[in-house]
Protein backbone atom coordinates (compact mmCIF):
# COMPACT_ATOMS: atom_id res chain seq x y z
CA UNK A 1 0.00 0.00 0.00
CA UNK A 2 1.32 3.46 -0.82
CA UNK A 3 0.53 6.71 0.91
CA UNK A 4 0.16 10.13 -0.61
CA UNK A 5 2.90 12.02 1.23
CA UNK A 6 3.01 15.04 -1.05
CA UNK A 7 2.69 18.43 0.59
CA UNK A 8 -0.77 19.91 0.13
CA UNK A 9 -1.14 23.32 1.65
CA UNK A 10 -4.70 24.45 1.92
CA UNK A 11 -5.60 27.76 0.42
CA UNK A 12 -9.03 29.13 -0.34
CA UNK A 13 -8.83 28.79 -4.14
CA UNK A 14 -11.64 26.22 -4.17
CA UNK A 15 -13.87 28.46 -2.07
CA UNK A 16 -13.26 31.43 -4.35
CA UNK A 17 -13.74 29.38 -7.48
CA UNK A 18 -17.01 27.94 -6.16
CA UNK A 19 -18.24 31.42 -5.33
CA UNK A 20 -17.36 32.68 -8.79
CA UNK A 21 -18.99 29.73 -10.54
CA UNK A 22 -22.15 29.95 -8.44
CA UNK A 23 -22.41 33.69 -9.16
CA UNK A 24 -21.73 33.11 -12.84
CA UNK A 25 -24.33 30.35 -13.18
CA UNK A 26 -27.34 32.06 -11.74
CA UNK A 27 -26.22 33.54 -8.46
CA UNK A 28 -29.55 33.51 -6.73
CA UNK A 29 -30.37 33.77 -3.01
CA UNK A 30 -31.95 30.97 -1.02
CA UNK A 31 -33.38 31.51 2.44
CA UNK A 32 -33.49 28.94 5.21
CA UNK A 33 -36.48 29.22 7.52
CA UNK A 34 -34.98 29.11 11.00
CA UNK A 35 -36.69 29.01 14.41
CA UNK A 36 -36.78 32.36 16.19
CA UNK A 37 -34.20 33.33 18.82
CA UNK A 38 -36.91 33.52 21.48
CA UNK A 39 -37.89 29.92 22.14
CA UNK A 40 -41.54 28.94 22.42
CA UNK A 41 -41.60 26.60 25.43
CA UNK A 42 -45.39 26.60 25.83
CA UNK A 43 -47.79 23.70 25.33
CA UNK A 44 -49.50 25.67 22.57
CA UNK A 45 -46.19 25.86 20.72
CA UNK A 46 -45.99 22.05 20.63
CA UNK A 47 -49.63 21.54 19.66
CA UNK A 48 -49.65 23.63 16.50
CA UNK A 49 -51.60 26.46 18.14
CA UNK A 50 -48.89 29.12 18.11
CA UNK A 51 -47.35 30.29 14.81
CA UNK A 52 -43.69 29.20 14.67
CA UNK A 53 -42.50 32.68 13.58
CA UNK A 54 -39.69 31.30 11.47
CA UNK A 55 -36.92 33.76 10.61
CA UNK A 56 -35.52 33.99 7.11
CA UNK A 57 -31.76 33.36 6.81
CA UNK A 58 -30.60 34.35 3.31
CA UNK A 59 -27.67 32.45 1.77
CA UNK A 60 -25.91 33.49 -1.43
CA UNK A 61 -24.51 32.88 -3.93
CA UNK A 62 -26.57 29.81 -4.72
CA UNK A 63 -27.69 27.98 -7.83
CA UNK A 64 -31.13 26.45 -7.97
CA UNK A 65 -32.08 23.98 -10.66
CA UNK A 66 -34.55 21.26 -11.38
CA UNK A 67 -33.26 17.73 -11.34
CA UNK A 68 -33.57 15.70 -14.48
CA UNK A 69 -37.30 15.01 -14.56
CA UNK A 70 -38.55 11.46 -14.29
CA UNK A 71 -42.28 11.58 -14.87
CA UNK A 72 -44.16 9.86 -12.08
CA UNK A 73 -47.77 10.61 -11.42
CA UNK A 74 -48.43 12.23 -8.05
CA UNK A 75 -44.76 12.74 -7.27
CA UNK A 76 -43.66 16.31 -6.52
CA UNK A 77 -40.85 17.79 -8.58
CA UNK A 78 -37.34 17.63 -7.13
CA UNK A 79 -34.71 20.30 -7.26
CA UNK A 80 -31.18 20.81 -6.14
CA UNK A 81 -29.70 23.84 -4.51
CA UNK A 82 -25.97 24.47 -4.59
CA UNK A 83 -24.85 26.90 -1.91
CA UNK A 84 -21.47 28.50 -1.41
CA UNK A 85 -19.47 27.06 1.48
CA UNK A 86 -18.51 30.59 2.51
CA UNK A 87 -22.17 31.58 2.90
CA UNK A 88 -22.99 28.49 4.94
CA UNK A 89 -19.97 28.88 7.21
CA UNK A 90 -20.94 32.52 7.75
CA UNK A 91 -24.44 31.46 8.79
CA UNK A 92 -23.06 28.77 11.12
CA UNK A 93 -20.85 31.36 12.82
CA UNK A 94 -23.65 33.91 12.98
CA UNK A 95 -26.01 31.50 14.73
CA UNK A 96 -23.19 30.02 16.86
CA UNK A 97 -24.01 26.48 15.74
CA UNK A 98 -21.61 23.56 15.92
CA UNK A 99 -21.72 22.61 12.23
CA UNK A 100 -23.43 23.04 8.90
CA UNK A 101 -25.32 19.79 9.58
CA UNK A 102 -26.81 21.43 12.66
CA UNK A 103 -27.79 24.44 10.55
CA UNK A 104 -29.66 22.35 7.97
CA UNK A 105 -31.19 20.12 10.66
CA UNK A 106 -32.54 23.19 12.45
CA UNK A 107 -33.96 24.73 9.28
CA UNK A 108 -37.62 23.94 8.72
CA UNK A 109 -37.75 24.67 4.99
CA UNK A 110 -36.05 26.58 2.21
CA UNK A 111 -37.49 29.47 0.23
CA UNK A 112 -36.21 30.15 -3.27
CA UNK A 113 -37.82 32.74 -5.49
CA UNK A 114 -40.74 33.09 -3.10
CA UNK A 115 -41.58 29.39 -3.24
CA UNK A 116 -41.32 26.89 -0.42
CA UNK A 117 -39.25 23.70 -0.64
CA UNK A 118 -38.56 20.85 1.79
CA UNK A 119 -35.02 19.59 2.43
CA UNK A 120 -34.66 15.92 1.51
CA UNK A 121 -30.92 15.51 1.99
CA UNK A 122 -27.65 17.39 2.08
CA UNK A 123 -24.19 16.62 0.78
CA UNK A 124 -20.92 18.49 0.41
CA UNK A 125 -18.11 18.99 -2.06
CA UNK A 126 -14.71 19.49 -0.53
CA UNK A 127 -11.14 20.19 -1.48
CA UNK A 128 -8.31 19.19 0.83
CA UNK A 129 -10.73 18.70 3.69
CA UNK A 130 -12.40 22.09 3.35
CA UNK A 131 -16.00 22.25 2.19
CA UNK A 132 -16.45 24.69 -0.66
CA UNK A 133 -20.04 23.90 -1.67
CA UNK A 134 -23.16 22.38 -0.13
CA UNK A 135 -25.74 20.53 -2.20
CA UNK A 136 -29.30 20.34 -0.93
CA UNK A 137 -31.81 18.01 -2.50
CA UNK A 138 -35.18 19.74 -2.32
CA UNK A 139 -38.75 18.68 -2.85
CA UNK A 140 -41.49 21.04 -3.94
CA UNK A 141 -43.84 21.76 -1.02
CA UNK A 142 -47.36 20.54 -1.71
CA UNK A 143 -48.86 23.60 -0.05
CA UNK A 144 -47.79 25.92 -2.87
CA UNK A 145 -47.57 28.86 -0.47
CA UNK A 146 -45.95 32.00 -1.80
CA UNK A 147 -43.45 33.27 0.75
CA UNK A 148 -42.26 36.78 1.47
CA UNK A 149 -38.90 37.54 -0.15
CA UNK A 150 -36.09 38.17 2.37
CA UNK A 151 -35.92 41.78 3.52
CA UNK B 1 -61.67 15.86 19.15
CA UNK B 2 -58.72 18.22 19.02
CA UNK B 3 -58.86 18.62 22.80
CA UNK B 4 -58.63 14.85 23.21
CA UNK B 5 -55.63 14.69 20.90
CA UNK B 6 -53.90 17.58 22.68
CA UNK B 7 -54.60 16.08 26.10
CA UNK B 8 -53.28 12.67 25.08
CA UNK B 9 -50.03 14.17 23.77
CA UNK B 10 -49.38 16.47 26.75
CA UNK B 11 -50.13 13.64 29.20
CA UNK B 12 -47.68 11.29 27.50
CA UNK B 13 -45.08 14.05 27.22
CA UNK B 14 -45.28 14.92 30.92
CA UNK B 15 -45.09 11.27 31.92
CA UNK B 16 -42.10 10.70 29.64
CA UNK B 17 -40.26 13.60 31.30
CA UNK B 18 -40.63 11.71 34.59
CA UNK B 19 -40.05 8.16 33.34
CA UNK B 20 -37.07 8.94 31.12
CA UNK B 21 -35.76 12.50 31.65
CA UNK B 22 -32.76 11.84 29.39
CA UNK B 23 -34.93 11.15 26.35
CA UNK B 24 -35.11 14.60 24.85
CA UNK B 25 -35.36 16.11 21.40
CA UNK B 26 -34.45 19.55 20.09
CA UNK B 27 -37.32 20.87 17.99
CA UNK B 28 -37.22 24.40 16.67
CA UNK B 29 -34.32 25.20 19.01
CA UNK B 30 -36.27 24.03 22.09
CA UNK B 31 -35.14 21.02 24.11
CA UNK B 32 -38.15 19.06 25.26
CA UNK B 33 -39.17 15.48 26.12
CA UNK B 34 -38.60 13.10 23.22
CA UNK B 35 -42.13 12.87 21.95
CA UNK B 36 -43.89 14.95 19.30
CA UNK B 37 -47.02 15.17 17.23
CA UNK B 38 -46.12 14.67 13.61
CA UNK B 39 -48.75 17.02 12.20
CA UNK B 40 -47.75 19.84 14.55
CA UNK B 41 -44.13 19.95 13.37
CA UNK B 42 -42.35 20.81 10.15
CA UNK B 43 -42.32 18.05 7.55
CA UNK B 44 -39.12 15.98 7.66
CA UNK B 45 -37.67 13.57 5.12
CA UNK B 46 -37.34 10.89 7.78
CA UNK B 47 -38.77 10.47 11.27
CA UNK B 48 -36.21 11.32 13.96
CA UNK B 49 -34.47 8.53 15.86
CA UNK B 50 -34.97 7.82 19.56
CA UNK B 51 -38.15 9.88 19.68
CA UNK B 52 -41.81 8.88 19.94
CA UNK B 53 -43.82 10.32 17.05
CA UNK B 54 -47.61 10.44 17.36
CA UNK B 55 -49.50 10.06 14.08
CA UNK B 56 -53.27 10.38 14.17
CA UNK B 57 -54.98 8.16 11.63
CA UNK B 58 -58.52 6.74 11.90
CA UNK B 59 -61.59 8.37 13.33
CA UNK B 60 -64.81 6.62 14.36
CA UNK B 61 -67.85 7.89 16.25
CA UNK B 62 -70.67 6.32 18.24
CA UNK B 63 -73.72 8.58 18.00
CA UNK B 64 -76.09 6.20 19.84
CA UNK B 65 -74.99 7.51 23.26
CA UNK B 66 -76.23 10.68 25.05
CA UNK B 67 -72.91 12.30 24.08
CA UNK B 68 -71.03 11.42 20.92
CA UNK B 69 -68.17 9.06 21.70
CA UNK B 70 -65.20 9.52 19.41
CA UNK B 71 -62.53 6.93 18.82
CA UNK B 72 -59.26 8.29 17.48
CA UNK B 73 -56.53 5.92 16.40
CA UNK B 74 -53.03 7.03 17.29
CA UNK B 75 -50.01 5.34 15.78
CA UNK B 76 -46.90 5.85 17.87
CA UNK B 77 -43.82 5.47 15.67
CA UNK B 78 -40.37 5.08 17.11
CA UNK B 79 -37.01 3.89 15.86
CA UNK B 80 -33.44 3.73 17.04
CA UNK B 81 -29.99 3.06 15.67
CA UNK B 82 -28.54 2.27 19.08
CA UNK B 83 -25.87 4.35 20.77
CA UNK B 84 -22.62 5.67 19.39
CA UNK B 85 -20.63 4.27 22.31
CA UNK B 86 -21.75 0.75 21.35
CA UNK B 87 -21.47 1.41 17.60
CA UNK B 88 -25.17 0.64 17.20
CA UNK B 89 -24.82 -2.95 18.38
CA UNK B 90 -27.20 -2.17 21.21
CA UNK B 91 -30.06 -1.09 18.94
CA UNK B 92 -32.15 -4.07 20.01
CA UNK B 93 -31.71 -3.11 23.64
CA UNK B 94 -32.51 0.53 22.87
CA UNK B 95 -35.72 -0.46 21.09
CA UNK B 96 -36.72 -2.64 24.03
CA UNK B 97 -36.04 0.33 26.32
CA UNK B 98 -38.39 2.46 24.23
CA UNK B 99 -41.03 -0.30 24.30
CA UNK B 100 -40.81 -0.29 28.08
CA UNK B 101 -40.99 3.50 28.33
CA UNK B 102 -44.05 3.54 26.11
CA UNK B 103 -45.79 0.94 28.26
CA UNK B 104 -45.03 3.03 31.35
CA UNK B 105 -46.25 6.35 29.95
CA UNK B 106 -49.49 4.79 28.70
CA UNK B 107 -50.42 3.78 32.28
CA UNK B 108 -52.79 4.80 33.78
CA UNK B 109 -54.92 4.84 30.67
CA UNK B 110 -57.08 7.87 31.37
CA UNK B 111 -56.73 11.54 32.21
CA UNK B 112 -59.06 14.55 32.54
CA UNK B 113 -59.65 16.27 29.20
CA UNK B 114 -58.04 19.70 28.92
CA UNK B 115 -58.55 22.63 26.60
CA UNK B 116 -55.16 24.00 25.60
CA UNK B 117 -56.53 26.87 23.52
CA UNK B 118 -56.93 28.71 26.85
CA UNK B 119 -53.98 29.99 28.87
CA UNK B 120 -53.66 28.43 31.38
CA UNK B 121 -55.22 25.24 30.02
CA UNK B 122 -58.77 24.67 31.28
CA UNK B 123 -59.98 21.33 32.60
CA UNK B 124 -63.12 20.03 30.89
CA UNK B 125 -65.94 17.90 32.27
CA UNK B 126 -65.00 14.47 30.92
CA UNK B 127 -61.97 12.26 30.64
CA UNK B 128 -59.89 10.97 27.77
CA UNK B 129 -59.19 7.25 27.98
CA UNK B 130 -57.37 4.80 25.77
CA UNK B 131 -56.90 1.13 24.99
CA UNK B 132 -53.82 -0.99 25.55
CA UNK B 133 -51.13 -0.53 22.93
CA UNK B 134 -50.89 -3.04 20.12
CA UNK B 135 -47.21 -3.41 19.19
CA UNK B 136 -46.42 -4.22 15.57
CA UNK B 137 -43.51 -6.36 14.45
CA UNK B 138 -40.21 -4.49 14.58
CA UNK B 139 -39.08 -3.18 11.20
CA UNK B 140 -35.46 -3.15 10.11
CA UNK B 141 -34.20 -0.51 7.70
CA UNK B 142 -30.44 -0.87 7.48
CA UNK B 143 -29.18 0.44 10.83
CA UNK B 144 -32.64 1.61 11.93
CA UNK B 145 -34.75 -0.65 14.09
CA UNK B 146 -38.26 0.63 14.55
CA UNK B 147 -41.74 -0.21 15.66
CA UNK B 148 -45.28 1.15 15.52
CA UNK B 149 -47.61 0.85 18.50
CA UNK B 150 -51.30 1.57 17.94
CA UNK B 151 -53.55 2.99 20.63
CA UNK B 152 -57.27 3.78 20.36
CA UNK B 153 -58.09 6.99 22.21
CA UNK B 154 -61.68 7.60 23.30
CA UNK B 155 -63.35 10.86 24.34
CA UNK B 156 -66.87 12.21 24.67
CA UNK B 157 -67.75 15.32 22.72
CA UNK B 158 -68.85 17.94 25.24
CA UNK B 159 -71.40 20.67 24.66
CA UNK B 160 -69.97 23.40 22.44
CA UNK B 161 -66.78 21.46 21.80
CA UNK B 162 -65.53 21.47 18.23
Amino acid sequence: MSWDTSTQNFDDHALRMANALLRGNGGTTASLLMPPATEDMTDAGQLGLNPPNFQSLPLSPAVFRRLRPTMREGQPARYELLISGVAVQGAVSQLQLSSADALFATAANVVVGGELFLIESTSVSESMGAVYMYRLLLREAASGWLMQPPS
Amino acid sequence: MQNARDTFYVTLRNRLATVSPDRTVVMRAVTRPGILVEDAEAVAAQLPLDVFVLRWTKLATDTQLPSILTQLTCEIHYATAGTQSNSGLDRGRCLEEMDDELLQILCPSSTPKMNYTHTPAAQMGTCVFWSQAIFDTATIGRERLGRVATVNVFAFQEQGEK
